[in-house]
């Protein structure tokens, strides 16, 4: 299977700055759920006595959500030049990001595939991340006149509780893709392990983020895996 | 079963208070004192501990006479009732008598009902438990369900002494209501019968003397939109997503243990914890 053939030779992929925001949005995303699905719909009323009955739950769901808003400063405060590249990237489309889906259809579907050159982020990752933005925003955005009812007008408190979920409602679906891809898909998985140690596998990083690979060699950070291919792999 | 009113004649009030009392009394809430309100009314509105608020309005109509109106204001009992299409634990719900009540045991003091009344009726009570830990219920008018049960009257309506209340069947009701607006057309043009189709009527019915606004109450108040589209459409659809991806995932964890066997036991995954 690919993710077994990988030589040691290891890169760095992810900064400490990203490694840190992203696991405390993922743990703060998770227990914000965990804590809402009592209140969403009474199939999960049994939870109420496992978080310390109604009030238990509301004092998590908002302790979590103030943890939730961080990430994006933790990131930006310890790795302001990789937070930049993610958003330029975010902004930037070519034709290369459309043909990756085709591509990825094809290899989530089992059939032969091959790697489109992508920067840092491919257009999968784009979308992911173009859309946890949005719900993020219609997410916080609401939670606020949910929590503080006095300090906004009604309509305002009205439509939140619509916006609230709606913008969970999108992002669980956005999350259950993004976990099946980095946990249980096999050719990504490199990724998963990649954004708790900050390192994926070298020839994994070239596969999948060509471009970016590249630049990295250019820049003298990363091995040439092409040059070395005739040696003997791994350190 | 047949659905019972409560009609309410503003017109034949005269301010008494006892409506108030009585509801203070049957339903054990206790005192609210209040700041003073700038007239004889006591509290600006209904709140959780005090479901039965006596208004008094000075209103000025157009002839330029001072009339001094009262009402006695309480939950409306609407037919489509906001608070019970957002209640996430039905708590809030209808009862035999077509009235609306809260089963306090599934109330999760959540506010959801609090911040969607059209009438901004239903409030949050907040109480103590025996280790001394806050806890909130939704509290309104229950009609005195307690005391239809038991084949009794409402206590405000038992209580009032000038027949300004009358509970009843729906049919009777809104008769008697029909008939008492005919009459006092004269005395007061504005007069109307306040049973607002955007709740689908309601089981507290008036005769006011004037326009609803003038006693503070919206002219059309509905259901807000924001509470249909949140209701009837995002949750059923997060519900379908939630299952469907629930469903996917398990899928795809069972076809991933099916037909991804040699790549078990000799996984390269770089050290961290693995799921
Ligand atoms: S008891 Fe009757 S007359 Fe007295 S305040 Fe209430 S509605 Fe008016
Ligand atoms: S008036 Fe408000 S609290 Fe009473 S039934 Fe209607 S929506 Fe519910
Ligand atoms: S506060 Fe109670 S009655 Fe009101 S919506 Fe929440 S659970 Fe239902």
């Amino acid at each position: 299977m690919s993710n077994t053939q990988y030589s040691g030779v290891k890169v760095k992929r992810f900064s400490k700055g990203f490694v840190i925001a992203h696991a405390v949005n993922a743990l703060s995303f998770f227990a914000l759920y965990i804590t809402a699905l009592p209140m969403y719909t009474e199939w999960f009323d049994w939870l109420y006595p496992v978080l310390g009955g109604p009030e238990g739950a509301r004092l998590l769901h908002r302790i979590f959500a103030i943890a939730f808003i961080t990430p994006t400063f933790i990131w930006l405060i310890m790795d302001p030049k990789g937070f930049l590249r993610w958003g330029k990237e975010l902004i930037t489309w070519k034709k290369r990001d459309l043909q990756f889906f085709t591509e990825f259809v094809k290899e989530l579907f089992g059939f032969k595939f091959k790697h489109v050159k992508q920067t840092f982020f491919n257009a999968g990752e784009k979308i992911n991340s173009i859309i946890q933005i949005l719900t993020a925003i219609l997410i916080i955005g609401s939670g606020f006149p949910m929590w503080f009812p006095d300090l906004f007008p009604k309509a305002v408190v009205q439509w939140a509780y619509v916006a609230h979920n709606v913008g969970f409602g999108l992002a669980i679906a956005v999350v259950v893709g993004h976990i099946y891809l980095s946990v249980i898909h096999k050719n990504s998985r490199p990724g998963y392990t990649g954004v708790i140690t900050g390192e994926v596998p070298a020839e994994w990083a070239k596969d999948h983020y060509t471009e970016w690979y590249e630049e990295e060699v250019k820049k003298g950070n990363f091995p040439d895996l092409d040059k070395n291919k005739n040696k003997k792999k791994g350190a | 079963m047949a659905e019972y009113i409560k009609y309410v004649d503003v017109t034949k009030c005269d301010g008494c208070r006892a409506c108030m009392v009585a509801c203070k009394n049957w339903n054990d809430l206790p005192a609210e004192p209040e700041e003073f309100q700038g007239s004889v009314q006591s509290h600006a509105k209904v709140t959780a501990n005090t479901w039965n608020v006596l208004s008094f309005i000075e209103h000025e109509d157009s002839k330029g006479n001072l009339d001094y109106l009262f009402r006695h204001s309480s939950c409306f009992h609407c037919s489509e009732a906001a608070c019970v299409k957002v209640c996430p634990e039905e708590a809030m719900h209808y009862t035999d008598f077509g009235t609306v009540d809260v089963n306090s045991d599934k109330c999760v003091g959540c506010g959801y009902c609090v911040q969607n009344c059209p009438f901004d009726v239903v409030q949050l009570a907040t109480y103590k438990d025996k280790n001394g830990k806050e806890y909130k219920k939704a509290q309104k008018c229950t009609m005195c369900v307690d005391r239809l049960e038991e084949g009794m009257q409402p206590a405000c309506v038992t209580t009032c002494h000038t027949d300004a209340m009358e509970f009843g069947t729906k049919e009777e009701m809104l008769k008697k209501a029909e008939k008492r607006l005919s009459e006092i057309k004269d005395k007061y043009p504005n007069a109307m019968i306040y049973n607002p189709e955007g709740v689908g009527g309601t089981h507290t019915v008036y005769v006011l003397a004037e326009k609803p606004s003038v006693y503070g109450l919206p002219e059309k108040p509905k259901v807000p939109t924001s509470a249909v589209v949140w209701k009837d459409y995002a949750q059923p659809i997060g519900k379908m997503m939630l299952g469907a991806t629930s469903m996917a995932l398990v899928g795809a964890f069972v076809s991933n243990k099916l037909f991804n066997k040699e790549g078990k036991g000799h996984e390269e995954d770089g050290g961290g914890s693995h799921e």
